[in-house]
């Protein structure tokens, strides 16, 4: 053994090394938040519960037309049309059960008609399972909680994807040439 | 005194550990034959967490099973999508954009960083380290949060898309990035101040879990497991995919095939993750983030409001899937626990014939029994951590 490796060995450098860097820590800012009284915002384009879309007068965007049933990957949007007077079609039931939702934001990505968005909300937990069976009726309120003002179009337009832009490239796309140092560091 | 003689029988004493064991990283069953504290036999249980995955992913389009492969290895979804995203363009023949490629490979990284950080922290809890645990979350939640500004989902990503991602970067995501990777080195000089050299540390590593390359091999490991003995096979070396062929990095090796060297390797690979990351923001190109293949992607949706023949097109893919071409594909990409493969045969329908899982938890857990008998049973544990397995995966 080295005098070196015995010195080290027997004052207990490395342990004393690992004391010394959790002693600084607890000098440093807790990263940790207290949560229920601080809460984090949602990051925009936040995919949480789902709601259904109106228009400007107050009418529900949705035709019935099931794109969004059908690309579900688990399946959990169920879609009851009727025929109504003048042949047009009438979506009776709009159900999704939340517990299945995998929240991948595909129904939004398929509905040709922007009618059903995710929203921001994350925090939805019950007693039973029944209130998380979204009706028709529920999801539509959602868009009035959470959807206030115009606030609604430029959310779920996120979602819409693939854009135009995406299969061409723009003007202003990040690179590395605008990247800001946020912080000075070596 | 009267001297009393008895004779000892000993019996082998059978115990199962898990399914419900916090080390056992999910829901995996060893039932140890033990002898004193020696163990004679180990015996894996798996299948606690299969929920089908291949069956379900046959049911579904190409495009919409893509959150299925999310739901494998659930601590390393971006490389799941990744993996899955490009065994089906090489299906489909087709192939995403340079941009895309860069992206790819940028959130993949991050997703490696993030799956060994999660390892780094497990691994060192179980052996009976605390701080690295909650150090290690601290930088995971600055990824976590990257994630959640990039696609809108912290863990459960389903963010690349089969001819390229689902949506262009912004400039403040890629401000944070960089700053996460200017700032990343020096934290995993706090975690190797912490392990690395610990006695305890080494202690209960070094010389654990020994296996041989040519072992190694035979046992069909991949990843850093099988690294750690020393065997120099990665598959973003030796068949690139995205951008790999254009970033430089090494491959750290192990020499031993112990614990030890596996940890060194995992370590090594966090930082060649991270500068990764960093050639890949600085040489990001300019231009499309998703491939021009009118046939296998969904259309535009601005276009599909003003236009009748991209609003069919979008009824028709999405309600019967792509007409893809016949055949079958096999495609391996490197995710944080070894390779995971894809394998797709197509008969020409929207939804795959037969979708096949390689996963590599499988594969590592059934090498448990060969590293676990003959030791004791407190090197279970560490055995456990260190080949980095996931139920999820492991059970599909
Ligand atoms: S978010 Fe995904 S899983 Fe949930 S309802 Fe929409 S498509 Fe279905
Ligand atoms: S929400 Fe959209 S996709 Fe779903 S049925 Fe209504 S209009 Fe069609």
């Amino acid at each position: 053994m080295t005098t070196g490796k015995f010195i080290r060995t027997i004052f207990f450098v490395e342990i004393l090394k690992g004391l010394t860097l959790t002693f600084k820590s607890m000098l440093t800012p807790a990263v940790t938040r207290r949560y229920p009284k601080v809460k984090r915002p949602a990051k925009p384009g936040f995919r949480g519960l789902h709601a259904l879309a109106k228009n400007e007068e107050g009418k529900m965007k949705c035709v019935g037309c099931g794109l969004c049933g059908a690309y579900c990957p688990s399946q959990c949007i169920h879609i009851y049309t009727t025929e109504g007077e003048d042949h047009n079609k009438v979506v009776d039931r709009y159900e999704i059960e939340v517990l299945r939702c995998v929240y991948c934001g595909f129904c939004v990505e398929a509905c040709p008609f922007g009618a059903i968005s995710l929203s921001e909300h994350y925090e939805y937990s019950d007693y039973s399972r029944d209130a998380f069976y979204m009706t028709k009726e529920k999801l539509l309120s959602n868009w009035d909680k959470y959807f206030a003002g115009k606030k609604g179009e430029a959310y779920y337009r996120k979602f819409w994807r693939p854009q135009s832009e995406d299969f061409t490239g723009h003007e202003g796309q990040a690179k590395f040439e605008k990247v800001k140092k946020l912080k000075v560091k070596s | 005194m009267e001297h009393i003689e008895k004779t000892f029988e000993t019996r082998e004493l059978t115990i199962s550990m898990g399914p419900q064991h916090p080390a056992t990283h999910g829901v995996l069953r060893l039932v140890l034959n033990l002898d004193g504290e020696t163990v004679v036999r180990c015996t894996p249980y798996v299948g606690y967490l299969h929920r089908g995955v291949e069956k379900l992913g046959e049911n579904r389009t190409y495009f919409a099973a893509l959150p299925l492969s999310d739901r494998l290895d659930y601590i390393s979804s971006m490389n799941n999508n990744v993996g899955y995203v490009n065994a089906v363009e090489k299906l489909f023949g087709i192939e995403a954009p340079e941009r895309a490629k860069f992206i790819r490979t940028m959130v993949a990284e991050m997703g490696r960083i993030s799956s060994h950080i999660i390892w780094l922290g497990t691994h060192v809890l179980d052996i009976g380290a605390t701080t690295p645990f909650l150090y290690a979350f601290r930088e995971r939640e600055v990824i976590m949060d990257l994630f959640e500004m990039l696609c809108g989902a912290r863990l459960t990503v389903s963010y690349p898309r089969v001819g390229g991602v689902r949506n262009d970067i912004s400039q403040e995501f890629l401000d944070e990035l960089y700053d996460f990777v200017l700032d990343f080195p020096s934290k995993m000089d706090d975690y190797e101040t912490l392990v690395t050299e610990n006695r305890v540390w080494k202690n209960r590593t070094v010389g654990i879990g020994v296996i041989s390359a040519e072992e190694a091999i035979n046992w069909g490991l991949t990843g850093g497991t099988l690294r750690g003995s020393g065997v120099n096979y990665d598959v973003r070396k030796h068949a690139p995919y995205d951008v790999y062929d254009r970033v430089e990095f090494d491959v750290p090796l192990g020499k031993n095939g112990d614990c030890y060297d596996r940890y060194l390797v995992r370590i090594g690979e966090m930082r060649q993750a991270n500068r990764i990351i960093k050639q890949c923001i600085e040489k990001l190109p300019a231009g499309p983030v998703m491939a021009d293949a009118p046939k296998f992607t969904l259309p535009p949706k601005d276009m599909v409001l003003k236009d009748m023949e991209h609003l069919i097109h979008q009824f028709i893919l999405i309600t019967k899937g792509p007409t893809v071409p016949e055949g079958e594909v096999y495609m391996g990409t490197e995710v944080p626990k070894g390779e995971l493969g894809f394998y797709f045969v197509s008969d020409g329908t929207g939804k795959p014939y037969r979708m096949r899982v390689r996963a590599p938890s499988f594969v590592h857990a059934s090498v448990l029994p060969r590293l676990c008998e003959g030791g004791l049973i407190a090197d279970v544990i560490a055995n456990i951590g260190t080949i980095d397995i996931v139920l999820g995966e492991c059970d599909r």
